[in-house]
């Protein structure tokens, strides 16, 4: 989810501070120095797992069982931005909110449908299962676009959370921009270098747990400090607002804004979403956690539970917002309101517990800069060095381009981070498009034999004009009203299908050979029926028996 | 005919079957759940312990339904993992391979 840190945002939190409430004594700074001398140490210790080889850097020799990956899949999905994307929609809905965050929701299909046929392919990464489901020409295409787009992808990510960073530590500390930035997505590189994959898994757990404590400590010394939970309901009602306590406080089916056929886009997009890949940006990370995991049942069961705690720590947060609601009703801005769980931390934590809530802070943001870090690295080490540039390289050489990957990451990152005011609103655009047009396609690719790389190339090209012309051309003509994103998102799918099917169907089919591999090796769920039956008379697989 | 089969041969396993289809949709219902269940119990709200109840239970009963089978899928797939990784490294190395 984009985050939503605003220049507003920050300067309402440098005024706590620039106010003397937020004071660092010897025991908070103790908190966050045994927190990093902790996350340095995991590289160190990790180091020689690392360095074996490829498989190992980036993927933990496939060995983990599941609640590894599953505490990764959470840490890296606990942002520096999320606390105040979530404070932003409980704030302004109540518990209907919580929905706004239920687009992560997508495992709840996807760990037992293409979880488990990806985890089956083996890829390394989504570009390197292009060419193993597509074949020839277009499937080459598909690896280098989505291997050059996802390695822009974790700069930008690397940038836009890293400055987030800096901004905290500007005002907290007075410290320049930049350095937050530098500083923390540096020491964060020291053990993502040192010992690659392990080096994050291991570190994601510890700032799982860690993360998870602070979370819920400042989230219930939140509902405390407004009275505890019946005080928060009663007051509540005698303000009107019980609505809030309803996560089903409709505005409407079309109108308001909370609108039934917003809420039935969203659980379709999100649950429907799961037969796919890539239909959710997050799965792009979630795919390294699936292939990290020793077993198929172990990768369903990482993402299940993963997500299970993403959603979970949603409610919390939600109760803790509550109560900030009902000590603070009126506020107007956005920005003022987004930041309202770490006011909670920062208004109300003891002193010396305002270390271990900054340390919580790092905590998150550092799950999220490695685990980013490494998925880069892997993108451009396997799909672009191995694969298009050196076929002969060694198992040793793979480990230091990772590595040198993942440096060129970081410094590119600082770049990204120190122009991101400029470059944020057309980026969050590309982000929709990535979100609307190609939702059908990447669930096409899983479950119709017939889609072909021509046909999911051509949705992604289809869908950079048309995202264009539905969003901003048209209604600036007057050509078509300016729809709201759900109905941008119906829109968007039709107009991009009317594209990509003729595509599709005026090409070949991928090779049968290679189709039957993948098939065998694979067993996707959906319309595989010829390549099935060709697998079936070339005696690879028996005959499905009568029900 | 049982509704929920619990043994299951390899071959069988990995078919997709009905307990697959219970499974994405039980699921996300488990997910609802326990994300309203968590958040109404905090406020101490009794249909809040409902909510939640219901929710380890259908998180339970998901678990109960999938798990025989995701055993011997898992079981099955490691035995040829070996060999499928070897083909993946030869088409990421650009040599031919020539198995089926």
């Amino acid at each position: 989810m984009p985050a939503k840190v605003g220049p507003v945002s920050w300067k309402l939190l440098a005024a706590e501070f620039n106010d003397g409430m937020v004071a660092f004594g010897f025991l908070d700074w103790l908190w966050v120095g045994v927190y990093l001398f902790i996350m340095v140490g995991a590289g160190v210790l990790f180091y020689r797992l690392g360095r074996r080889g490829e498989s190992d850097f980036f993927l933990a020799g496939r060995g983990l069982p599941w609640w590894l990956p599953a505490a990764s899949v959470y840490a890296t999905h606990t942002a520096t931005d999320t606390p105040m994307w979530v404070s932003g929609v409980i704030y302004r809905h109540g518990l209907a909110g919580l929905w706004y965050s239920f687009f992560a929701a997508w495992c709840a299909i996807s760990a037992f449908v293409s979880t488990r046929i990806f985890r089956r392919s083996l890829a390394y990464t989504q570009a390197e299962w292009n060419t193993v489901r597509f074949s020839g020409l277009g499937a080459e295409l598909l690896r280098g676009w989505m291997s050059g787009w996802q390695v822009f992808m974790s700069m930008f990510i690397l940038g836009w959370v890293g400055i987030a960073m800096g901004k905290v530590c500007q005002y907290v500390f007075g410290w320049p921009l930049w350095a937050g930035l530098v500083l923390f997505s540096s020491i964060c590189a020291v053990y993502v270098m040192a010992a690659g994959y392990w080096g994050v898994i291991m570190a994601d757990f510890l700032q799982g747990v860690i993360a998870f404590a602070v979370i819920l400590l400042v989230s219930l010394w939140g509902v405390v400090a407004a009275g505890g939970p019946s005080a928060i309901v009663s007051r509540l009602a005698a303000m009107g607002e019980d609505g809030r306590l309803n996560p089903f406080a409709f505005s409407g089916w079309f109108t308001g804004d909370f609108p039934i056929a917003w809420f039935a886009t969203m659980l379709f997009i999100a649950l429907v979403g799961g037969f796919g890949m890539g239909t959710s940006i997050d799965w792009y990370v979630e795919a390294q956690r699936i292939q990290s995991a020793r077993t198929v049942r172990d990768a369903s069961y990482s993402i299940w539970w993963g997500t299970a705690l993403v959603l979970t720590r949603n409610s919390v947060w939600a109760v803790a917002i509550l109560g900030f609601y009902v000590l603070y009703p009126n506020i107007r801005h956005t920005a003022e309101y987004e930041m309202a769980w770490f006011r909670i931390g920062f208004d109300f934590l003891p002193a010396g517990m305002v270390g271990f809530f900054f340390a919580g802070i790092i905590a998150i943001h550092l799950s999220t800069i490695s685990a980013i870090l490494n998925l880069g690295a892997m993108y451009l080490t396997r799909d672009l060095y191995l694969h298009y540039w050196k076929q002969t390289a060694s198992e040793r050489e793979l480990v230091w381009v990772g590595r040198i990957a993942t440096v060129l990451l970081l410094v590119g990152s600082f770049f990204y981070g120190l122009m991101m005011e400029e470059i944020t609103s057309w980026l969050i655009f590309a982000l929709w498009i990535m979100a609307a047009g190609v939702w059908l396609p990447n669930i096409l690719q899983v479950v119709w034999w017939r889609f072909n790389a021509w046909g999911y190339l051509a949705s992604w090209i289809a869908n950079l004009g048309l995202s264009w012309l539905v969003v901003w051309v048209l209604p600036s003509f007057g050509v078509l009203p300016e729809l709201p994103d759900y109905q941008q998102f119906w829109v968007l799918m039709v107009l991009g299908a009317l594209i990509y099917l003729p595509v599709t169907l005026l090409t070949k089919p991928d090779d049968m050979d290679h189709l039957i591999r993948y098939y065998v090796m694979s067993r996707p769920i959906g319309w595989w029926g010829p390549v099935r039956r060709e697998a079936e008379r070339r005696g690879l697989l028996r005959p499905v028996p009568a029900a | 005919m049982t509704w929920i089969r619990r043994e299951w041969t390899p071959a069988d396993a990995d078919e997709w079957t009905k307990e697959d289809w219970y499974a994405i949709v039980v699921s996300p219902l488990a997910y609802i759940l326990l994300m309203l269940g968590v958040a109404l119990s905090l406020l101490l709200l009794p249909v809040g312990f409902l909510v939640l109840g219901l929710g380890i239970l259908t998180t339970l009963l998901m678990h109960w339904i999938i798990d025989p089978k995701l055993k011997v899928v898992s079981g099955e797939y490691e035995k040829k993992q070996r060999e499928y990784l070897e083909a993946l490294e030869r088409a990421a190395r650009w040599k031919e391979d020539r198995g089926e």
